[in-house]
């Protein structure tokens, strides 16, 4: 080493990255002290799967038409169901197991009844790998709270693609309201039909 | 009206001859009560400094440290105590017993023992030794035995290399320490650590005015002689993963530990003693302005830890033999001219 002038710069950026340290003891700590911090998620961010039910009534929206359990790609949708005397399909058990779905939201887009939905909640964690099935209450009670705009219900008489268009902007609300009404006992859809 | 620990000692110590006891008996308890004091004092210091050290590590790094127990983590260092005191103590069945138990106790203590001549306030020292400061600088040199030991009884390569390599550093760097030490015991003619305080009762009479250049030396010396960053190779975790303190755990660790953070107590202490006018300063009692400059020099200290990264070993030594050991001279030589 020598007296010369690389030691005086070498000193100049000795204090300059001092400085820089400095600056940075003073800033403000990005740290967020989780438990009683959180990041606000957003709001279309994929977390736990839950059940919506009908805000009025209470009761699931789900139909057991078994469309989201075939759009799961892993399988983790498990639902039993049989024909009421009404031939209709009602609902046995409905569960998710958890350690296996990969939050993809198919599920979601395959619903046609505004039955399931990918939420921000994320700290479901357990000891046990058995815990993490949920079944059809533990999901509906966690739907509870979840706020979902109804979708607008393209019905079969709408398919035609000339029809399609005018569904969207709510034109051939009056043609399709008895249809859906009768078609499904949610009234989602009867909310979505007049907006 | 200042709070001066001394009057209060004062107080207590005349109490105690006034009970008629014997004189060796008053001087027994004197010194007993002394050393009490210090080692509390020392206990003091290092759950603060632990606690201060990773407050401001956190922080320059813009995270927040320990924040959990109690407020702002202030009982973080309390709690990580009682853990490490409930630890089985491991001696595993390779090293060599004697030397491995030994050596963490020789580093604490004679960390510890240097705490014997610190003036922490207005007549308030343990001990006045007329060689004050050759004194210290003697008896922390144990250390580096102590570090060796740890090094060779662990039987591990890692803790072999950590020691040897803490040896070479301590012993290279302790030459331009106490070169720029010489430079203000030159001015003051005394090896005295209260002499050397009471030479600078005013600001500008303080040595780090009068010997800037001795100051910086002692500093950047200072910093490898307690094996901190930049200067901490003997550490180097990704090399070394702990060093000479590999294969140690429970108490003995914690007492290496200790011993760190006491030595790096101590060469500030000193810093402040030597440089920044000791427990001078206005309206604030004595004990806690030495105190305050002295974490100060801690603070320092880790400032450099969080800015400068860690220097190969060829570059440790050539730093110090080619570059800081010329200047102290320089500095030695400017200070004899000087302080005529």
């Amino acid at each position: 080493m020598a007296y010369d002038l690389p030691v005086l710069s070498g000193i100049k950026n000795l204090l300059i990255g001092l400085w820089v340290t400095l600056r940075h003891l003073f800033s403000h700590a990005v740290t967020l002290q989780y438990p009683t911090e959180r990041w606000p998620m957003p709001e279309r961010s994929r977390g736990v799967v839950v059940l919506l039910s009908n805000k009025e009534t209470g009761d699931l929206n789900c139909t057991a038409c078994m469309l989201c359990a075939k759009a799961c790609p892993c399988a983790a949708i498990m639902i039993e169901r049989h024909r009421g005397d009404d031939k209709k399909w009602k609902i046995d058990s409905f569960s998710v197991d958890n350690s296996i779905c990969c939050y993809c939201g198919l599920c979601e887009e395959a619903c046609n009844f505004d039955a399931i939905k990918l939420t921000p909640k994320y700290e479901f964690s357990t000891y046990d790998k058995p815990s993490l099935t949920y079944d059809m209450h533990r999901l509906q009670e966690l739907g509870r709270d979840v706020a979902y705009t109804p979708r607008v219900r393209k019905t079969p008489a709408a398919a035609t693609p000339a029809m399609t268009a005018t569904t969207e902007a709510g034109g051939a609300s009056t043609p399709m309201a008895p249809r859906t009404a009768t078609e499904t006992p949610t009234n989602s859809s009867e909310k979505g039909g007049s907006a | 009206m200042r709070l001066e620990l001394s009057s209060l000692l004062k107080v207590i110590g005349d109490w105690i001859s006034s009970l008629g006891l014997p004189v060796w008996l008053v001087d027994l308890i004197e010194m007993c009560g002394a050393a009490a004091m210090v080692m509390g004092m020392a206990f003091l210091i290092i759950l603060f400094l632990v606690w201060w050290e990773r407050k401001l590590s956190g922080h320059f790094q813009q995270r927040l440290g320990p924040m959990r127990t109690g407020w702002h983590g202030w009982l973080q260092t309390i709690a990580d105590g009682i853990k490490l005191f409930q630890k089985e103590d491991i001696i595993p069945k390779t090293v060599d017993r004697k030397v491995f138990y030994w050596a963490p106790v020789i580093c604490f203590a004679s960390s510890f023992a240097a705490f014997a001549c610190l003036p922490w306030g207005k007549n308030l020292w343990p001990t006045d030794l007329n060689i004050g400061i050759l004194y210290i600088f003697a008896i922390t040199t144990f250390v580096v035995i102590s570090l060796l030991m740890a090094g060779w009884s662990s039987n591990n390569k890692y803790a072999l290399l950590g020691g040897m390599r803490s040896a070479a550093q301590i012993v290279s760097y302790e030459v331009p320490l106490t070169l720029s030490v010489l430079g203000v015991i030159v001015a003051t003619q005394s090896l005295s650590m209260v002499a050397i305080v009471g030479a600078q009762e005013k600001v500008y009479n303080w040595f780090i005015f009068r010997q800037p250049l001795g100051f910086l030396i002692y500093l950047i010396a200072a910093t490898a002689e307690t094996n901190r960053a930049p200067f901490d190779i003997p550490e180097a975790e990704q090399e070394l993963v702990a060093g000479f303190n590999i294969e140690y755990s429970g108490m003995k660790f914690a007492m290496f530990f200790m011993a760190e953070f006491l030595n790096l107590f101590l060469v500030s202490a000193v810093a402040v003693t030597l440089f920044l006018g000791g427990w001078h300063g206005p309206f604030l009692p004595s004990w806690l302005w030495f105190l305050l400059k002295a974490f100060f020099i801690v603070f320092v200290i880790i400032w450099f830890k969080w800015t400068y990264p860690r220097l190969r070993v060829d570059q440790l030594m050539e730093f110090c033999w080619k570059f800081l050991l010329p200047l102290a001279f320089l500095n030695l030589i400017v200070a004899g001219f000087l302080f005529r």
